[in-house]
């Protein structure tokens, strides 16, 4: 079972190398703030000019009214999605690729380190989570296996590779778990991409 | 007589015996406690590492480097947006990142052209983590060991000839060198030379007092000898290398020559220049009254004579000598870290190594503490919280406003900054860990989770009842909530009562599913105490620290995966031995479909809602999630939201639990967003769940409709759950075509 599971979690790997470079598109935005910043508008005031009343002041709403209402945001834009992940950086995936390397040579906790490197600077990145999960697996520990793979597929999106090769992997897992039914059902989730 | 001697014989003996098992317990048994070493995260530079040029100019000082050439390791150059910097190289538990000198450049807060100049290339290179903090024998005596082997040779031979000259050839005192000292200090007019030898000197430090005694100088000269007959010359040497005294930081006493060189230079004593070591050597005799940041010109003058007292010696070419007499002190401007700079967070890490570690082990041991602090990210939030304090109203007793602010990374967990009041430098009550507080509307996305997990129940646009009503208990007892404006609206979609915080439709909503319920998902998200079971729960009476809250949102902020906060990532041994890792952990506790629902009012919450005021502060294009929460008469004002990379809960209050005029909006948010705009940073962006569907809808009809409708709204269903009625634009258009067809054909 478990040299099924590594087949599959080599799949991730030989796609990894195609994913490389690829950068998710419609990520969220990077909004860097500069050096010297303008000058930040001064934050919402509440009035001080309460002091004589011993009565806590009741406003209508939970916003602040101090601020002039020409100065209210005007926010056009609506809640933000995408769908899918950010790719790797060339950065995450060089993390990824020494990760490889130690994981052949049998040193689990020092590729588990690696990855988490790599999941710092790519946290949106479903394979980073699929490659946590083949490390656990390396170590036996199918518990954490199970929920990065979970977590990776969460990333996953309309990315139909990513979500075929999440889905098997999270199946093999089950199974080597015991968890016939819930492997089952993954299966199907794979079949019916 | 005679039986006078012996019996002093005899007491002398017995006294000789005393001092030599006081003498090799000390020396045999562990001969230092040294403190506990706790490090920043390391930064890692790579193209495309999101990093402002002055907050790496910051991170650059406080990991002790140097503005210079770029080429000395230890060093930077900076012109304008371009860095060349020469790394130290540092021993990670997970592997050696080698000395390398890298350039890069910033631009738009981001890494660009980054390249390996020396040494081994790599797409990606870590900087030594900047020292934040150590945990002290009680003594608060603090050194970093260093082997003779390590040491330049150019130091001990130095030392030698300044304090010591015979010291390998005594036998622990040197009657002889005493006169000779006597001599040189006559003949340069003032004290040159001390008479006594290195063994005796360590001798004083290790085991006696400072008084000068006649029975002191006779026991330290006896114990002396006694040393001398047990140990190697190099092993007394190298003790006298890490024991002797060079300084002072506040209470914390600098011992030895490996940290008098980084406290003094920021250098590692493998990487002293000639005059350094002269320096160092020559603060050996008074390391307050030549103190080269307080006093340089003595330093300078000290200094300059250990050089020529080096040049006598032959150890360095008259040439050589001259040229470094002229040379500046070289100093750092300040210690590379000064202590407890960071008293919350600290504290943090300190209970989180108390379930590992003993208190004894941590004070003596040399562990090696590898924490999640962003010393970038800590300078925003004290800035954040410091600035915007002072200008709240808050009424009566605003002075009395205290403020905590917690930063997480939002996908691992890692605790990235810590504010534990208005003073972030007071280590006194840490209100982030330690103050629990009711949390008020901030416990509304968890109840709406809760139903929406049904979705055949629950959507974003169900309409949810905003109408005030009575809850009668078994005792007899009335409940009537209210909304914070004391208005009511009749129905309103789900996402709307979320948005805007209304407390009617949260509780209705609460009761419906019911408070087990709910208790259940907070337990889920990780609070680990009891939940009160009564239906005042559903508006927040429930008390949590700000650090608990930070845990339960970021289950939240990952669409449904809990992910235990950490502040550390590793501890190592003195030699760099891993002992403990705490890795990554991730378990989904919550439908991500559901959550995703969730983050969608979260972010109308900022958009439309109770949140929008975070835009006076923070850059329009930063998409955000979150939620303000504030308790009865203003006594807690919350604030709990997101962006791509970060969480941040944000808390302001008094100690005393008084009232405020604050609310939510008013009192947290504008720490938060404060905080917010500083950093740079993605916008949040959920990747949407497998099973989840956008459509265009008309909310308050709950209806399909089309996209470029006024009242269309772009809002997600779990599959299954969406509207399946249609309208138009302007109406029940279609139903009404739909029904005068089936007139017609009836």
């Amino acid at each position: 079972m478990i040299d099924r599971i590594s087949f599959r979690a080599a799949l991730i790997t030989a796609m990894l190398s195609v994913a490389g470079c690829a950068s998710g598109p419609g990520g969220g935005i990077y909004v860097p703030v500069g050096d010297e910043p303008a000058k930040a508008p001064e934050p919402p005031k509440t009035s001080t000019d309460t002091v004589d009343s011993e009565a806590p002041v009741w406003r209508k709403s939970e916003q602040p009214e101090a601020a002039p209402e020409a100065k209210e945001p005007s926010r056009s834009s609506s809640p933000s999605y995408r769908e899918t992940g950010d790719g790797l950086s060339p950065a995450a995936l060089s993390l990824v690729r020494e990760a490889d390397q130690l994981l052949a040579q049998g040193n689990v906790s020092g590729a588990i380190a690696r990855l988490e490197r790599a999941q710092r600077i790519a946290p949106r990145s479903a394979e980073v989570y699929f490659k946590l999960s083949e490390a656990y697996v390396a170590g036996n520990q199918l518990g954490s296996a199970e929920q990065f793979t979970l977590k990776g597929l969460s990333l996953a999106g309309s990315d139909i590779r990513l979500q075929r090769a999440g889905w098997l992997l999270l199946a093999d897992i089950r199974r080597a778990r015991g968890n016939v039914a819930g492997a089952d059902q993954a299966e199907a989730r794979a079949a019916a991409l | 007589m005679f039986r006078l001697c012996a019996i002093g014989l005899v007491l002398l003996a017995g006294w000789m015996v005393y001092l030599d098992a006081v003498v090799t317990s000390r020396f045999e048994g562990r001969r230092f406690e040294v403190p506990s070493r706790v490090y920043a995260r390391p930064l890692e530079l790579f193209d495309g590492a999101s990093v402002s040029a002055s907050a790496l100019e910051r991170e650059l000082s406080l990991s002790g480097f140097r503005k210079g050439d770029g080429k000395k390791s230890g060093s930077y150059q900076r012109s304008g947006n371009r860095f060349v910097i020469s790394t130290r190289g540092f021993s990670f538990p997970d592997g050696d990142e080698p000395r390398r000198r890298i350039s890069l450049s910033i631009s738009g807060d981001r890494v660009q052209g980054f390249s390996v100049i020396e040494g081994d290339n790599a797409p990606i290179v870590r900087l030594e983590p900047a020292q934040i903090g150590g945990i002290y024998p009680a003594h608060k005596e603090d050194r970093v060991l260093v082997q003779l082997e390590e040491v330049p040779a150019l130091l001990p031979t130095t030392l030698m000839a300044v304090e010591d000259r015979n010291f390998y050839d005594h036998f622990g005192i040197a009657p002889l060198s005493i006169g000779r000292a006597m001599l040189a200090n006559i003949q340069a007019g003032r004290i040159v030379q001390g008479g006594s030898t290195l063994t005796q000197q360590l001798v004083k430090n290790f085991f006696l007092t400072r008084e000068q005694t006649l029975v002191r100088k006779a026991n330290e000269a006896l114990m002396s000898v006694l040393l001398e007959l047990h140990y190697e010359k190099d092993d007394i040497l190298e003790t006298y290398l890490n024991e002797v005294y060079l300084g002072q930081a506040g209470t914390r006493s600098i011992h030895g020559f490996g940290l008098a060189s980084q406290f003094y230079f920021g250098e590692s004593l493998k990487d002293l220049d000639v005059h350094q070591i002269a320096l160092l050597v020559g603060m050996v005799k008074g390391p307050s009254y030549y103190n080269p940041r307080r006093h340089p010109e003595r330093a300078t003058e000290r200094r300059n004579l250990v050089i020529s007292e080096m040049e006598q010696a032959g150890l360095v070419e008259p040439g050589r000598a001259a040229r470094v007499r002229g040379l500046p002190l070289g100093v750092s401007e300040r210690p590379s870290y000064s202590e407890n700079r960071y008293p919350a967070y600290i504290d943090l890490v300190r209970r989180h190594l108390s379930r590992d570690y003993k208190e004894e082990d941590l004070r003596s041991e040399g562990l090696r503490i590898f924490t999640t602090l962003n010393p970038a990210i800590q300078y925003a939030a004290e800035y954040a919280v410091t600035d915007t304090l002072p200008r709240l109203g808050g009424g009566q007793g605003a002075e009395a406003l205290e403020a905590t602010l917690v930063v997480t990374a939002k996908d691992s967990g890692e605790v990235l900054a810590l504010v534990g009041g208005r003073d972030p430098q007071f280590a006194g009550f840490n209100r982030a860990l330690d103050a629990n507080r009711p949390i008020g509307s901030l416990i509304k996305p968890f109840i709406y989770l809760s139903a929406l997990q049904e979705p055949e129940r629950y959507t974003l646009t169900t309409p949810v009842l905003d109408k005030s009503f009575t809850l009668e208990f078994d005792d007899g007892r009335r409940w009537q909530p209210k909304n914070y404006d004391g208005e009511e609206r009749g129905e309103v979609p789900l996402h709307k009562a979320l948005s805007r915080s209304y407390n009617l439709p949260a509780v209705r909503v609460g009761l419906d599913i019911g408070v087990d319920e709910v208790r259940d998902t907070l337990t889920a998200f990780g609070v680990d105490t009891p939940i009160s079971r009564y239906p005042s729960m559903l508006l927040g009476s429930v008390s949590m620290s700000p650090v608990t809250v930070a845990q339960i949102y970021q289950g939240l902020a990952t669409s449904g995966f809990n992910t235990p906060l950490r502040t550390i990532r590793e501890v190592t041994d003195a030699g760099g031995e891993a002992l403990s890792r705490y890795s990554l952990e991730v378990e989904q506790v919550a439908d991500s479909a559901a959550a995703h629902l969730v983050q969608y009012a979260m972010q109308e919450t900022m958009q439309e809602g109770t949140g929008r005021s975070a835009y006076y502060t923070v850059p329009q294009e930063l998409t955000l999630a979150g939620k303000t929460g504030t308790t009865d008469d203003g006594r807690d004002s919350w604030f709990a939201g997101f962006s791509g990379d970060l969480l941040a809960v944000a808390w302001v209050g008094r100690d005393d639990n008084g009232p405020t005029s604050l609310t939510g909006a008013s009192g947290a948010l504008p720490v938060w967003s404060k905080f917010m705009a500083q950093v740079p940073q993605h916008g949040f962006s959920p990747v949407v769940p497998d099973g989840v569907n956008y459509h265009w809808v008309n909310s308050e009809q709950q209806a399909l409709t089309d996209e470029y409708c006024d009242n269309a709204r772009l809002l997600p269903y779990i599959a299954g759950s969406e509207p399946t009625q249609t309208i138009s634009c302007s109406g029940n258009l279609e139903r009404r075509i739909r029904g005068w067809f089936e007139g017609l054909f009836q």
